[in-house]
């Protein structure tokens, strides 16, 4: 980008933020004094430079002029949809937030530009945070949905073929995939959508803000019995041998109902039949679901064929 | 991170005048800051800062006058702005760069260990709130679980090239066993730690799963060096493990893209047979009473054969 370039943006946003009126096309090639005279040429530069601005997230605001007639495009940056409030990080704070940045990546979304927002890259010390960790991957939804969940907005996606009403409660990233969690409209249930399954776009509805639940249980690795959109059931399985342990250890203890000579009964909330299924034979023969007989008998059709 | 490459050399796409628009707010904020600081901060050689700054006293408001204009004084080595108050604030974060710092800062959090009190917590915390949002409500982030104590002692080991002895379950052969691994790295992948050494008992590079580490001892001797380059993976078959072909039902394209299949034919009818290494019997088993109706074995050495019925036999046996 040339000085000169670098100057006209500047100055152009600058005019734009400190208007309190929105200023025309033409008020703006007046003040601004540096664009072509010559009135095709004029419109070029300055549709270009609109674009530069918006491409970096600079809310440009077009209104009407107030008493034109016909209407005239006015222009202006309302401060308060531009401005970052002071975040207030100390140091440390933001040296953390460095090294976590420089240690997680989402593909295809650097964090350098938004630490550079937040005061710069300062570090205390190494950028070595002694895990290697693979980057996260894009999802075209990830933002927009993530914009919706902090806007507690509804949304509209389309998920097997289906056209669904949700309030995006949170984002989770499981087992190397985005998942959504949000209540479904219809079904009037709480629901996990694995982002790269839903189709299309993302729309937001425009509809009243939700208040999500507070019942919302946060920070728990979701299994992947339950992230599946079937009518919920709650199964009962009893794990023993080495595995025991490692159960225990990666389901939590909310679910273990009972433990004793090395084996361990747990209760897990099941929306998709078919990954439990595939969870309880990793297990071999540790491992046998108890209850309810919908979900043994399953299993036993699964292998008869085979036996 | 190199961060500094990484814009300049993207230079010329605008972000020249992000990084002013997060400048200039930040070095008004300060009373005078070296130039040094200032370019660690805004990863910038002290040129570019330099130009960067003959741009910004060019700027201000109209009539564009001296005193309209924004005052930057230089003395030494610091740099002070003055009458800036139209970039008093640094621009916002776009969701893009809004979710990239939150789910850097819960990834983190999130791995065993880390003191979701600490500067990280708090970071992420105040971040979250100028966004609008309760970090821990709306964005969970799972890199995989583990003992905090076996982790850190694996990243000290890694840290200080030492040696350990690990107690593992080994799922692939559904047994516990005791190994001396020189660590190499532990790497976070599809949900889950692994650590990735050499191991004395294979005498080659593996991987293992850091929460079926059931203990983890520091040995006194020190790591040798990385024997083989290469990216960390899982199973590698080796050349005399026993191969199975397999016949498999449209459903079950994902083993293809799952394991390493070293032959794939694609029948008319969409079915599929591939070809698989196997390095032991219950890794095997698990694989076919997971794929139940869906496979169907069509090659396999006399000891392997029967390895899926008899699984699917033994777990049957509980169910009746």
């Amino acid at each position: 980008m040339s000085a000169s370039k670098l100057e006209r943006l500047l100055n152009l946003t600058a005019l734009l933020l400190d208007t309190p009126r929105p200023l025309s096309a033409d008020q703006i090639r007046q003040q601004l004094e540096v664009y072509p005279s010559e009135q095709a040429a004029f419109r070029r530069a300055f549709e270009r430079d609109k674009d530069e601005l918006r491409a970096m997230g600079i809310p440009l605001q077009v209104v009407k002029v107030p008493g034109t007639m016909p209407a005239v495009d006015g222009y202006r940056i309302p401060r308060d949809e531009y401005a970052l409030r002071d975040p207030g990080l100390e140091v440390g704070e933001l040296a953390a937030l460095h090294l976590a940045a420089s240690a997680v990546q989402v593909e295809g979304m650097p964090a350098t530009a938004g630490l550079l927002k937040l005061g710069g890259l300062v570090s205390d010390g190494s950028l070595d945070l002694g895990v290697h960790v693979a980057p996260l991957p894009a999802d075209p939804n990830l933002a927009r949905l993530f914009g919706a969940v902090a806007g507690r907005t509804p949304v509209t996606l389309t998920y097997r073929g289906e056209t669904r009403t949700v309030d995006p409660y949170r984002l989770e990233f499981q087992r190397g995939r985005w998942y959504l969690t949000g209540y479904d409209h219809r079904r009037e249930d709480e629901r996990n959508y694995r982002l790269d399954r839903i189709e299309g776009d993302v729309e937001l509805t425009g509809g009243p803000s939700f208040t999500p639940p507070s019942t919302a249980v946060p920070g728990r690795a979701l299994g992947a019995w339950e992230l599946g959109a079937e009518e919920p059931v709650r199964a009962t399985l009893k794990i023993e041998g080495p595995q025991a342990r490692w159960a225990v250890q990666h389901l939590g203890p909310d679910h273990v109902r009972s433990e004793e000579d090395g084996a361990v009964v747990v209760e897990l909330p099941v929306t998709n039949r078919a990954a439990f299924r595939s969870f309880v034979l990793s297990f071999l023969d540790h491992a046998e679901v108890l209850d309810p007989p919908e979900l043994r008998e399953e299993v036993v059709r699964w292998l008869e064929p085979i036996a | 991170m190199a961060g500094a490459d990484r814009v300049s050399s993207a230079e010329t796409s605008g972000l020249r005048l992000q990084r002013l628009l997060a400048m200039v707010p930040w070095i008004a904020a300060q009373d005078g800051p070296t130039l040094e600081d200032v370019c660690t901060r805004f990863a910038i050689t002290r040129d570019q800062l330099a130009a960067d700054l003959d741009v910004v006293w060019l700027v201000g408001l109209p009539p564009y006058t001296p005193d309209a204009l924004i005052e930057v004084v230089q003395e030494g080595d610091r740099v002070w702005i003055h009458f800036a108050d139209v970039f008093a604030n640094p621009q916002r974060l776009t969701p893009d760069q809004a979710v990239a710092l939150l789910s850097a800062g819960a990834s983190v959090l999130a791995l065993p260990g880390t003191d979701p009190d600490g500067a990280l917590g708090r970071g992420v915390a105040k971040l979250a709130s100028v966004l609008g949002v309760d970090a821990d409500q709306v964005l969970d982030i799972d890199l995989g679980g583990a003992d905090p104590q076996t982790l850190e002692l694996l990243r000290q080991a890694v840290r200080e090239g030492r040696r350990v002895h690990l107690d593992y379950y080994s799922y692939g052969r559904d047994t516990r066993t005791e190994r001396d691994v020189d660590p190499y790295l532990i790497h976070a992948e599809d949900g889950a730690l692994y650590l990735l050494g050499h191991c004395h008992q294979a005498g080659a590079e593996r991987r293992f799963r850091v929460d079926r580490i059931a203990s983890a001892q520091l040995l006194d001797e020190r790591a040798g060096p990385r024997r083989t380059e290469g990216s960390a993976t899982g199973f590698q078959p080796d050349d005399d493990d026993p191969r199975v072909t397999l016949r498999l039902a449209p459903e079950a394209r994902w083993v293809v893209e799952t394991y390493p299949v070293e032959e794939v034919v694609e029948l008319p009818d969409g079915r599929l047979d591939v070809t698989l290494a196997i390095a032991a019997e219950p890794w095997l088993a698990r694989l076919l009473v997971n794929l139940g109706p869906q496979a169907e074995v069509r090659e396999a050495p006399e000891a392997l054969r029967e390895a899926g019925r008899r699984a699917a036999a033994r777990i049957l046996a509980r169910y009746r």
